[in-house]
C-alpha cells in the first residue's frame, strides 16, 4: 500500500491544502489593505500553479525540460501581456 | 522513429508517445492562453454590473469551497494513478482514476447548483456585462471538466480491454497533464473570482 | 428565418450570377472527374492523404482560388469608387465585399499559403519524414477548408457578414446587424483557426523533436526558423481569436453583454480582443515570408545569409513585441497619453528588428554573384517597396499624428504596401522557388517575370495614389463620393493599377499550363544550385523524402557537401515507418460544417446532432487501431532507381 503513496506527491497535497488555507487569511481577516491581499492571492496561486506543474505534472522530468518551459514561460508572458495590457487599455488608461 | 528506449516510462516509450506529450504540453500552453484571455475580460467587466448583483452579492464560499477542495484532491489522486501505472499497478492506477473522475462529476453537480441559485436569483448570463463574463468563465473551465470525464472514460475502458502499453499508458498521462492544469485554472478562478470578489 | 429571406441575396443580379457561377462551376468539376474516371484517384491521392507534401499542395491550390475570390472582390471596389457618383455597386453590397475582401485576403489567402508551403518545406528542410501528427495536420486543412466554404456560402445563403473584417461593435451586433451575415463570420473563423491552432501546435513539436541528427537549432535553414517563430506566435495568439469569436456568438445568438451598449457592456472589448490577435497575425503572415526571402537571396546571391544568428534574435525579439503593440490600432478610442505612449514606444520599437532583417538581406546581396530569376525579382522588388510600408507604419506609430491619417485610404495604402510585398510577394517567390521540388519541372521564366512586372508595377500604382488620397482626407470603407472633392483622378489611376494587377495574376496561372505543357523535366531535384536540405532528395520527392536521413554537421551542410563532393545521403536503406491515410478528418471537418452552418441559423436540432457526430469522430480516433504501414526496402531501391537515374 505504501509504495502507492510517494512522498512528493503527499507532501504537494498538503502543501496545496495549506496554500489554499493561506489564501483564505485574505477573507477571514476583515480589514486587510486591498493591496497585501492581492499579493497573498498572487503568492498563493502561482505556488500552487508551481506544485502542480512540477510536482504533480513532472515538467522536469525528460530533456525536452528546457523547451517544455520556454513554452510554458512564453505562454504566461503572453498570459500576462493580455491580463494587464486589456487592463491598461480597457479600464486603468481612461 | 519507433526504436523503443526501454529505460524511460511506458508512456515515453517511442518516439511517438514522446512527440505526443510535447505536443500536449504545447497545447496547454495555448490553454494558459485562452483562460488568461477569458480572465482580461471577467477582470475588465467585474464591475460593470448594470442593474444586475455584484460579485459581493451572489458569491457563496461554502460551495466555492467544496468545489476547490474536491478537484485538489482529484489531482493529487490522479498524479497517484500516474505513479501506480509507473510501478505497474494497473487495477490500483485503474481504482485512482476512477475516483478521480468521480470527483470530477462532484465538481461539475456543485457548479451547475451554483448556477442553479444564480438563476433563480435572477441573475442570468444576459442580465450584465459581469453575469456574462462570469458565467463564460466559469463555464468554460466546467465544459472543460465535463469534456474531461467524457475523455477519461474513454481512456479508461481502453486500458480495461488492452491493459497497460505504451499506446494507453501514453494516453493516461497526457490526460492526467490535462487534469492537473484544470486544478490549476480553477486555483485561479478560487483566486481571482471568488476572493477578490468577497473581499 | 423564412425560406424567402435565406436566399434574399441572390435578388441582387451580380450575386445571383456569382451564384450561378459558383453552381456552375462546381457541376463542371463533378462532370469533368466522372467523365476522366478521376473520383478514385482524387479520394486515395488527395483527399484522405496525410503526406505533408500533398496536404501542403492543396493548401496552396484552395489559396490560390481564395486569391481570385478576394481579387475580383477588390477589382470591383476599385472598379465602383474609380469615378465619384458611381452606382456599379450599391453600399450594402460594397459593404459585403470589403468585408469578404479582408477576411479573404488575410485568413483564407495569406494563411493557407504560408501554411501550405511550410507544409512543403519544413519537414524537408530538417530531414523528416512528415510532421509529428500527420493526421492532425490533414484536419486542420480541412477544418481550414471548411471555413472557407463557410465563409463563400454566405455571399449565397443567408448574406455575407458586412461589418469590415475587424467586425467591431456595436456594428457587428444584432442592432444593427440582425442578418446572420456576422454569425457567418463568427463561425468561419473559429472553425479554421481551431484548424490553424492545431497546425502551430504540430509544427512546434514537428520542429523541435524531428529534426535530421545533429541539425541543432543554430543549424537549421532560416524559413524553418521562420516557421518556428511563427508558429510559436500562432499557438499563443490564436486561443485569442477563438475566445473572441465565442463571445461574439454569444453576444449575437444567446443575448449576453460583453460587448452591449447597455448593462455595462464594453463594445471597444470586441476590438480590443481582436487586436491582440489580430496584430500578432501579421506578424504570422510576414515572418514566414522574410525566412521565404533568407532562403532566396542567399542562394541567388551565391553567398550564405548575411548575419544569421541576428536574424533568429530578431525574429524571436518580434515575435515577443508583437504581443505588446495592439492598441495601436485604436488610439483613437480615447485613452489617456500614458496608455498610447505606451504602445506607441512598443510600436516604434518593433520596427528596429525588421530594419536589422533588412540590412542583413542587403549585406547578403553585396558582393554577390546576383542571378535575376523570378524568385529572386520578388525578393528584390520586396525591399524598397515594404520599407515604404515600414516607414509609413513608423509615422501611424505616433498617436497624436495618428488622429490624422486614422481610418483614411493612408492607413489602408500603409497596409498593402506592408501586406502585399511582406507575403504576397514573398509566397509568390517561394511558390516559384519550391515548385519544381514539388512537381519536377520549374515554371516558366519569361511568363513569370512577366507576370512580375505586370503585379509590381500594377501594385505602385494601385496604391500610392491611396497614400495621396488618404492625406486629403479620403476615409477608407466609403462606397462612393461627390466630384467635388477632387478624388476621382487618383482614383482612376488606382482602378487602372489594379487592373495591370489582374493581369498579372492571370498570367500567373496561365504559367502553371503552359510550364506543365512545355517545361523540360527536372532530374538533378536541385534545380537552383541552392543551399538547404529539401534539394537533396529527388523532385518530385517520394512519399518518405529521404531514403536515408542525412547526418548534419553544419549550418547549409548541403552546399558543403555539393562542394566538397559528398554525397549525404548515401547509406543503407531501412524500412520505413509511415502512418496511413484516412478518410476521417475530412469527414469530421465536413461535420464541423455542417454543426456550424446550423448555428449560424440557430437551428438548434441540427446543431446538437452535428455537435455529438464532433464528438463521435473524436471517440472514433481515440478507439482507432492505427499503427501506420512499413515501405520495405525493395520498394525504396526501386523508387529510387526510378527517381534519380542510377543510384
Amino acid at each position: 500500500m505504501k509504495e502507492l503513496f510517494p512522498k512528493e506527491h503527499v507532501l504537494g497535497f498538503v502543501g496545496s491544502l495549506l496554500l489554499t488555507l493561506a489564501a483564505l487569511t485574505v477573507i477571514m481577516f476583515k480589514g486587510m489593505s486591498n493591496g497585501l491581499a492581492m499579493t497573498i492571492l498572487l503568492i498563493t496561486a502561482a505556488a500552487q500553479a508551481l506544485v502542480q506543474l512540477i510536482l504533480f505534472m513532472h515538467i522536469g522530468e525528460t530533456d525536452d525540460k528546457k523547451s517544455l518551459y520556454v513554452t510554458i514561460i512564453y505562454a504566461v508572458v503572453v498570459g500576462l501581456i493580455t491580463v494587464f495590457g486589456t487592463l491598461l487599455a480597457m479600464v486603468w488608461g481612461y | 522513429m519507433s526504436k523503443e528506449n526501454t529505460s524511460a516510462p511506458l508512456e515515453y516509450r517511442t518516439h511517438e508517445n514522446e512527440m505526443k506529450i510535447f505536443g500536449f504540453w504545447v497545447f496547454l500552453g495555448a490553454e494558459i492562453v485562452l483562460f488568461a484571455t477569458l480572465f482580461s475580460v471577467y477582470f475588465a467587466l467585474a464591475d460593470r454590473t448594470g442593474t444586475g448583483p455584484t460579485g459581493k452579492e451572489i458569491f457563496e464560499m461554502p460551495p466555492v469551497l467544496i468545489e476547490t477542495f474536491v478537484l485538489l484532491t482529484s489531482s493529487f489522486l490522479i498524479g497517484l494513478g500516474v505513479h501506480a501505472m509507473r510501478i505497474g499497478r494497473k487495477k490500483a492506477m485503474m481504482v485512482f482514476y476512477i475516483i478521480t473522475l468521480l470527483l470530477g462529476l462532484v465538481f461539475l453537480g456543485v457548479e451547475i447548483n451554483e448556477f442553479l441559485t444564480y438563476i433563480h436569483d435572477g441573475a442570468t448570463i444576459t442580465t450584465s456585462a459581469f453575469m456574462s463574463a462570469l458565467m463564460t468563465l466559469l463555464g468554460t473551465h466546467g465544459a472543460h471538466v465535463t469534456f474531461g470525464f467524457l475523455w477519461g472514460s474513454a481512456i479508461l475502458i481502453q486500458i480495461k480491454r488492452h491493459g497497460l502499453n505504451a499506446k494507453t499508458a501514453n494516453k493516461a498521462f497526457i490526460f492526467s497533464l490535462y487534469w492537473h492544469f484544470l486544478d490549476v485554472v480553477w486555483i485561479f478562478i478560487f483566486s481571482f473570482v471568488y476572493l477578490k470578489g468577497v473581499l | 428565418m423564412s425560406f424567402d429571406e435565406l436566399f434574399a441575396p441572390m435578388k441582387e443580379p451580380m450575386i445571383l450570377a456569382a451564384g450561378i457561377s459558383i453552381i456552375v462551376g462546381a457541376i463542371a468539376v463533378v462532370a469533368g472527374l466522372t467523365y476522366f474516371k478521376k473520383w478514385g484517384w482524387l479520394y486515395k491521392n488527395w483527399l484522405t492523404t496525410v503526406d505533408h507534401k500533398k496536404i501542403g499542395v492543396m493548401y496552396v491550390f484552395v489559396a490560390l482560388i481564395m486569391l481570385f475570390r478576394g481579387g475580383i472582390d477588390a477589382l470591383l471596389m476599385r472598379a465602383q469608387t474609380a469615378i465619384p457618383e458611381n452606382g456599379l455597386l450599391n453600399s450594402e453590397h460594397y459593404n459585403e465585399i470589403f468585408t469578404t475582401h479582408g477576411l479573404i485576403m488575410i485568413l483564407f489567402m495569406a494563411m493557407p499559403f504560408i501554411i501550405g508551403l511550410m507544409n512543403i518545406v519544413v519537414p524537408l528542410q530538417i530531414g523528416a519524414r512528415d510532421v509529428a501528427f500527420p493526421r492532425l495536420n490533414a484536419l486542420s486543412f480541412w477544418l481550414f477548408a471548411a471555413g472557407a466554404g463557410l465563409l463563400n456560402v454566405s455571399f449565397v445563403i443567408g448574406g455575407s457578414p458586412n461589418a469590415g473584417w475587424t467586425a467591431y461593435f456595436p456594428l457587428a451586433g444584432t442592432e444593427f446587424n440582425p442578418g446572420v451575415g456576422n454569425n457567418y463570420y463568427a463561425w468561419a473563423l473559429q472553425i479554421s483557426g481551431i484548424g490553424t491552432l492545431m497546425t502551430g501546435i504540430n509544427f512546434i513539436t514537428t520542429i523541435f523533436k524531428m529534426r535530421a541528427p545533429g541539425m541543432k537549432l543554430m543549424k537549421m535553414p532560416m524559413f524553418t526558423w521562420s516557421a518556428l517563430i511563427t508558429n510559436v506566435i500562432i499557438t499563443f495568439a490564436f486561443p485569442v481569436l477563438t475566445v473572441a469569436l465565442a463571445l461574439m456568438t454569444l453576444d449575437r445568438q444567446f443575448g449576453t453583454k460583453f460587448f452591449a451598449m447597455q448593462d455595462g457592456g464594453m463594445d471597444m472589448m470586441w476590438a480590443n480582443l481582436f487586436w491582440v490577435w489580430g496584430h500578432p497575425e501579421v506578424y504570422i503572415v510576414i515572418l514566414p515570408a522574410f525566412g521565404i526571402y533568407s532562403e532566396i537571396i542567399a542562394t541567388f546571391a551565391r553567398k550564405n545569409l548575411y548575419g544569421y544568428k541576428s536574424m533568429v534574435m530578431s525574429m524571436v525579439i518580434i515575435s515577443l513585441l508583437s504581443f505588446m503593440v495592439w492598441a495601436h490600432h485604436f488610439y483613437t478610442m480615447g485613452h489617456g497619453v500614458m496608455v498610447n505612449g505606451v504602445f506607441s514606444t512598443t510600436t516604434m520599437l518593433i520596427a528596429v528588428p525588421t530594419g536589422v532583417k533588412i540590412f542583413n538581406w542587403l549585406l547578403t546581396m553585396r558582393h554577390g554573384k546576383i542571378q535575376f530569376t523570378t524568385p529572386m525579382l520578388y525578393a528584390l522588388a520586396f525591399i524598397p517597396i515594404f520599407t515604404i510600408g515600414g516607414v509609413t507604419g513608423v509615422m501611424l506609430a505616433m498617436a497624436s499624428a495618428d488622429y490624422q491619417y486614422h481610418n483614411t485610404m493612408f492607413l489602408v495604402a500603409h497596409f498593402h504596401y506592408v501586406l502585399i510585398p511582406g507575403v504576397v510577394f514573398g509566397v509568390l517567390a517561394g511558390y516559384h522557388y519550391w515548385w519544381p521540388k514539388i512537381f519536377g519541372f520549374r515554371l516558366n521564366e519569361k511568363l513569370g517575370k512577366s507576370a512580375f512586372w505586370f503585379i509590381i508595377l500594377g501594385f505602385n500604382i494601385a496604391f500610392f495614389p491611396l497614400f495621396i488620397l488618404g492625406l486629403d482626407g479620403y476615409a477608407r470603407r466609403m462606397y462612393t463620393y461627390s466630384a467635388d472633392t477632387g478624388y476621382g483622378p487618383l482614383n482612376m489611376v488606382s482602378f487602372l493599377g489594379a487592373l495591370m494587377m489582374g493581369v498579372g495574376f492571370i498570367l500567373l496561372c496561365y504559367n502553371i499550363y503552359y510550364s506543365f505543357r512545355h517545361s523540360p523535366r527536372e532530374t538533378t531535384g536541385d534545380p537552383w544550385d541552392a543551399r538547404s536540405l529539401e534539394w537533396a532528395t529527388h523532385s518530385p520527392v517520394p512519399e518518405y523524402n529521404f531514403a536515408v536521413v542525412p547526418k548534419i554537421n553544419q549550418l547549409d551542410e548541403y552546399w558543403f557537401a555539393k562542394k566538397e563532393g559528398r554525397d549525404i545521403t548515401a547509406g543503407e536503406y531501412e524500412r520505413i515507418h509511415m502512418p496511413n491515410n484516412s478518410s476521417a478528418p475530412m469527414w469530421m471537418a465536413g461535420v464541423m460544417f455542417l454543426f456550424a452552418f446550423f448555428f449560424v441559423f440557430s437551428v438548434w436540432a441540427g446543431v446538437i446532432v452535428f455537435g455529438l457526430a464532433t464528438l463521435g469522430f473524436l471517440a472514433y480516433r481515440s478507439f482507432e487501431k492505427d499503427d501506420g504501414h512499413y515501405i520495405e526496402v525493395a520498394e525504396i531501391v526501386e523508387t529510387e532507381r526510378r527517381l534519380g537515374g542510377e543510384q
